[in-house]
């Protein structure tokens, strides 16, 4: 009965969805966007990015996915959306293959797909925005702890690992940028801290005691940069040792109000979601093409485009100025 | 003399690597920093002399690192909603207890072996919390830390304090009959029921009394620090195994004590801030723990074989 009950529902939702479409579809095209979660505040925050371009391009903008990080929910909503007949689907894979049979089978019956976030299988989808490449970040990173110690003197790093792929990769255009441009700036001491913000505040009170000549931290993995900055200021260093690092902005509120951690790097999640509405409803309206080098994004101005990456460019910069304006 | 051969080696091993330090890198002893390290290890010691209740009774809890989370988000989840410490705080042992009550209902009552249904509870509540968390941090309100008292304070009454309650369960565990009969259990399961004692329910209370140690620690990891992190327990369970073993407690059971697991815990404890202190690269530190290990499990094992002739 329950089942029943679940199909005559399901249907409903299907016939008036497509009477919605079906009225709307003579003059707005639909694009569906779908976040890894759509109750995370990471995502939200891509979203009020993705209405801004919705409105400016005059589309209707669909924004659904799972309330958890649920790959097989996420093949859910696509198979609707199939149904629905939508015309472009933007997705941040939870998991790459996962996702890729259901986007292949929306392309097949004419939906333009893209990803963003994270990426699909590439045959799965068009266009992927990525939001950073891996020596963005590592000369973001490096050129702000070079702003912050007017490029010399000590500095030691924290990451996740010593062995994760993506931190050996920042690792590596750190260091590179380091040696091409900071000769008087030293990097002393790299540690790991597993991913855990306690581990990276025993850390960091270790490194403040074993390098008394130390400038600056960075902590290259989100927890990182909370863990050490309370290190600095329970060792009383607030100021006199900065901290920096890739971070999320609610972890690093307080420290970047106090005045203990000067910046947390990421990027713009807002410009992301208007980036990819934009090259979505681009790729649909045929004016982005395979082979394009460049792409116009409404007020954002003119993107990179990398082989079959749109590039979102220089990673952004949160301080005391601007952290408020992003809640996740 | 002899019979404490084994915990002494281990406080040798300690005293030379502080010695070592001492001359190589004397800024390792400057006060405040080191009493920030202690302090970061004071719930470790905690939940470490629980672990070695329970492996003296012949069983393992590699949830603990999972349970500790739980009590650690739930607990900041009801401070933030301006619960006072005072009810904070218990509320945390009382969860820890009873998810130490689910693993002991399933080991004891059902007979299960403890591994198995560790990992389980590991998994399951790791999991559940990641899908309830997805990984977002809870904030604390600013009057929890240091319990209110000034930094210094704070971080002297959580040494302190874990000190005090390694003390008082090492006193207990040795002159007091419950403290006997966690002896009993893992020496003989048997023989200790022969002996009147109800093997099951001892065994059950230890799981109880390790989840409730571990909420205990969770609140001592939430008084210092602003907000917590959904991830704080994870590898937990392998650090306090690892302390408690290098520390003599014999994985079969039945021998070693606390003396012996706090010193195991200082010596693997110590290794990570003495090589930033020696500027020797990261990659040496779990090696070393690794070594550490390997050297106390081969002496453990030689020693059996040689009392066994």
């Amino acid at each position: 009965m329950k089942k029943i009950l679940l199909h005559l529902c399901t249907a409903g939702a299907v016939l008036l969805a497509s009477l919605v479409t079906a009225s709307a579809a003579d003059s707005k095209l639909v694009v569906a966007m779908l976040p890894k979660s759509k109750g995370n505040a990471y995502f939200i925050s891509c979203k009020a990015g993705a209405d801004k371009a919705a409105k400016e391009l005059g589309i209707q903008l669909l924004f659904d996915g799972p309330t958890d990080s649920n790959a097989a929910k996420q093949n859910e909503i696509v198979e609707n959306w199939i149904t629905l007949g939508v015309d472009v689907i933007a997705v941040a894979a939870e998991n790459k293959e996962g996702i890729s049979t259901a986007l292949r089978k929306a392309r097949k019956s004419g939906i333009k797909v893209i990803t963003f976030d994270a990426d699909a299988m590439t045959d799965a989808r068009s266009f992927f925005v990525n939001q950073a490449t891996p020596e963005g970040i590592g000369h973001g990173l490096m050129d702000e702890a070079a702003r912050l110690t007017n490029s010399e003197g000590e500095f030691a790093m924290i990451v996740a690992s010593l062995t994760a792929a993506n931190q050996r990769e920042w690792q590596k255009h750190i260091e590179a940028r380091l040696k091409e441009k900071y000769p008087k700036m030293k990097l002393v001491a790299v540690r790991p801290c597993d991913d855990l913000k306690d581990k990276a505040q025993s850390e960091a009170t270790a490194l403040l005691s074993a390098n008394p000549k130390l400038k600056l931290i960075m902590a290259i993995c989100s927890p990182g940069v909370p863990g050490a900055a309370e290190a600095v200021k329970q060792a009383g260093m607030t100021g006199k040792v900065k901290v920096m690092g890739l971070g999320l902005p609610n972890e690093n509120k307080r420290y970047v109000h106090a005045g203990v951690t000067d910046s947390v790097i990421l990027w713009n999640t807002g410009d992301l979601g208007y980036l990819a509405i934009y090259a979505g409803v681009a790729v649909a309206k045929d004016e982005l093409k395979k082979g394009a080098k460049t792409f116009k994004a409404g007020s954002l101005g003119t993107f990179n485009i990398v082989g079959d990456n749109i590039l979102l460019g220089k990673p952004f910069i949160f301080n005391k100025g601007n952290i408020d304006q992003f809640d996740f | 003399m002899k019979r404490y051969f084994r915990e002494l080696s281990v406080l040798g091993a300690l005293a030379a690597v502080l010695f070592g330090m001492a001359i190589f890198a004397p800024a390792f002893f400057s006060p405040q920093p080191l009493l920030s390290l202690l302090t970061r290890e004071a719930p470790t010691l905690i939940v470490a002399c629980g672990m070695a209740c329970v492996i003296i009774t012949r069983q393992i809890d590699i949830s603990v690192g999972s349970m500790f989370s739980v009590c650690s988000v739930c607990a900041g989840l009801l401070a933030a909603r301006g619960w006072p410490l005072l009810l904070v705080l218990p509320a945390s042992i009382l969860l820890g207890a009873g998810l130490g009550a689910i693993n002991g209902l399933l080991i004891a009552g059902l007979r299960l072996p403890s591994i198995v249904v560790t990992l389980a509870t590991m998994v399951t509540l790791r999991q559940g919390l990641n899908l309830v968390r997805q990984g977002e941090f809870v904030n604390l309100p600013d009057s929890l830390q240091w319990f209110g008292l000034s930094q210094r304070s704070g971080q002297l009454v959580l040494v302190g304090a874990s000190l005090a309650f390694l003390v008082a369960l090492a006193l207990a565990m040795r002159h007091l009959a419950a403290g006997r009969f966690v002896y009993a259990v893992g020496t003989d399961a048997e023989a200790a029921r022969l002996a009147g004692i109800r093997p099951q329910l001892v065994t059950f209370l230890v799981f109880v009394f390790i989840g409730a140690l571990t909420g205990l620690a969770a609140m001592m990891n939430l008084a210092q620090s602003p907000q917590v992190q959904p991830l704080s327990g994870a590898g937990l369970e392998l650090k306090v195994i690892a302390a408690v073993v290098v520390g003599g407690v014999a994985i079969s059971g039945g021998r070693g004590n606390l003396w012996g697991a706090f010193a195991g815990l200082l010596l693997l404890a110590c290794v990570s801030p003495a090589l930033t202190h020696l500027h020797i690269e990261a990659y040496w530190e779990k090696a070393i723990q690794g070594a550490i290990i390997l050297l106390a499990v081969v002496a453990d094992g030689l020693r059996s074989r040689k009392a066994k002739r």
